[in-house]
């Protein structure tokens, strides 16, 4: 837990130190907000609302991806990450470490998204901005674990950045398909339905187990 | 296979390599009689011809998703025990589950446009299906970017065991989003006309002959392949001591 605790602490650090990947996923979410506004056919309100959810999900998945590449390609630098291999207990660890500064690191950068998807389109999320966090941290963190563990497996091949997304959307289906729902619900009905949430949790509980699980054979020396 | 081959290659493979050429006779009798059963099946008096794609699709179907399984299955023996072999089988199972997933994914389409009016809809099995698809050709390419190593070999050993685990979930989904489905959902007895039973049951048990052929060939090759590596490797090596 304590090697959790201090990859997490210095994944933080570093990016407080350079906030690069927090300042280029903001920027690609807010020009994919505006790239919405171009290409989306005028509508009513109430169709905008029923699929804000998807378009909001969608901005999210693409800046998250950019986030998730840097995470391990950042190790590479003095061949970091074969000495990541040789800290002490179980990868898994490593692995939590990592996802979880994925998940404040995006968090932060979807919570700004979603404050400018709210002004560009004209829709409240601020009534429902507390189950609309929970809905967001259960989907985003779905969405860390997998995430983190296809970029450690990409980022030690050739085309990395471009073997990402091709490994993790296919895989993320059931995480859009709970947190799209939810996030719909709430801005359509003002409040998530239970079938939403509790595929979230089993997914989150499912890809939590199965990355570090599989963390130990993915880093290696 | 030369002595030399045989040397790198695992028990297991030498007896799948021989297994494979007892298969190559069943396999011609069942595709013979498979072919000649299509042809003479009654055409169905609502679909017309079309429908003889009933005696190919399913059958494509249970292919794609046995090779995945394999992949998975085999990935998961890799990683608990560094069996090589079974990590040439996991190669096996994805690209000819993949080639069969691909021809269903045509086969459907062709079926649907000419039943339901669409080239495609989002019924929960297509749906489940092409994730499948894009998760093995991912798997695929993961392979493909990665080089030729025990790294390449466990990174797909946990990809392949990720997109298994992702079948029921995906299922699970579809039941409570989009409970929609345009697919029967199982074959009942009887629930065949009269004289489609046979060619249907041919064309499973051909097919699955030609899906076990194919599995087993592809093992082979990949064997044969890093047989053939280790020997090149070794003559560099030797040469250089030469040198």
């Amino acid at each position: 837990m304590s090697t959790t605790l201090a990859i997490l602490w210095k994944d933080l650090v570093t990016e407080w130190r350079s906030r690069d990947r927090v300042i280029a996923m903001l920027l690609f979410s807010l020009l994919v907000v505006v790239i919405f506004h171009f290409a989306l056919p005028v509508g009513t309100r109430s169709g905008i609302q029923e699929n804000a959810a998807g378009l909001l999900w969608v901005a999210y998945v693409f800046a998250a991806n950019i986030g998730l590449n840097r995470s391990f390609a950042l190790e590479l630098e003095n061949d970091a990450l074969s000495l990541l291999a040789l800290a002490p207990g179980e990868r898994g660890w490593i692995f939590l470490g990592k996802a979880l500064a994925n998940l404040i690191l995006i968090g932060l950068v979807e919570a700004a998204a979603g404050f400018a998807f709210a002004v560009a389109f004209d829709i409240d999320l601020l009534k429902v901005a507390l189950p609309l966090a929970g809905v967001v941290l259960l989907g985003t963190f779905g969405l860390c674990c997998a995430g983190t563990l296809f970029s450690a497996m990409s980022v030690r091949t050739r085309l990395r950045e471009v073997l990402l997304p091709i490994l993790l959307l296919p895989a993320l289906f059931p995480v859009l398909a709970g947190a799209v729902a939810a996030t719909r619900d709430l801005i359509v009905a003002g409040e998530a339905s239970f079938e939403a949430i509790q595929l979230l949790l089993v997914i989150d509980g499912v890809y939590l187990v199965v990355s570090f699980l599989g963390f130990e054979y993915i880093l290696d020396e | 296979m030369s002595s030399q081959a045989s040397m790198s290659l695992s028990a297991l493979e030498l007896r799948a390599a021989r297994m494979r050429s007892w298969l190559t006779l069943p396999l011609l009798v069942f595709l013979a009689l498979y072919a000649w059963s299509v042809v003479n099946a009654p055409i169905d008096n609502v679909q017309g011809i079309i429908q003889k794609i009933l005696y190919v699709h399913p059958p494509l179907a249970y292919g794609a998703y046995l090779g995945f399984v394999i992949t998975a299955i085999a990935g998961g023996i890799y990683l608990w025990k560094s069996r090589e072999d079974m990590d040439r089988l996991a190669i096996a199972g994805t690209e000819v589950g993949v080639i069969f997933c691909t021809l269903m994914l045509i086969t459907g389409p062709i079926w649907a446009r000419g039943t339901w009016g669409k080239w495609w809809s989002w019924d929960p099995r297509l749906t489940v299906t092409l994730l499948l698809w894009f998760i093995y050709l991912a798997y695929m390419l993961l392979r493909s970017f990665s080089g030729n190593s025990t790294r390449t070999a466990r990174f797909a050993a946990v990809y392949g065991i990720v997109g298994i685990v992702l079948i029921p979930l995906n299922y699970y989904i579809i039941e409570i989003f989009d409970k929609r489905s345009m697919h029967p959902e199982n074959l009942e007895r009887g629930s065949l006309g009269d004289g489609m039973g046979m060619p249907f049951l041919l064309g499973n048990l051909a097919l699955f002959f030609v899906f076990a052929y194919l599995v087993l060939l592809r093992w082979e090759v990949e064997g044969l392949r890093t047989v053939a590596s280790e020997d090149e490797a070794e003559r560099l090596a030797a040469n250089r001591e030469v040198a």
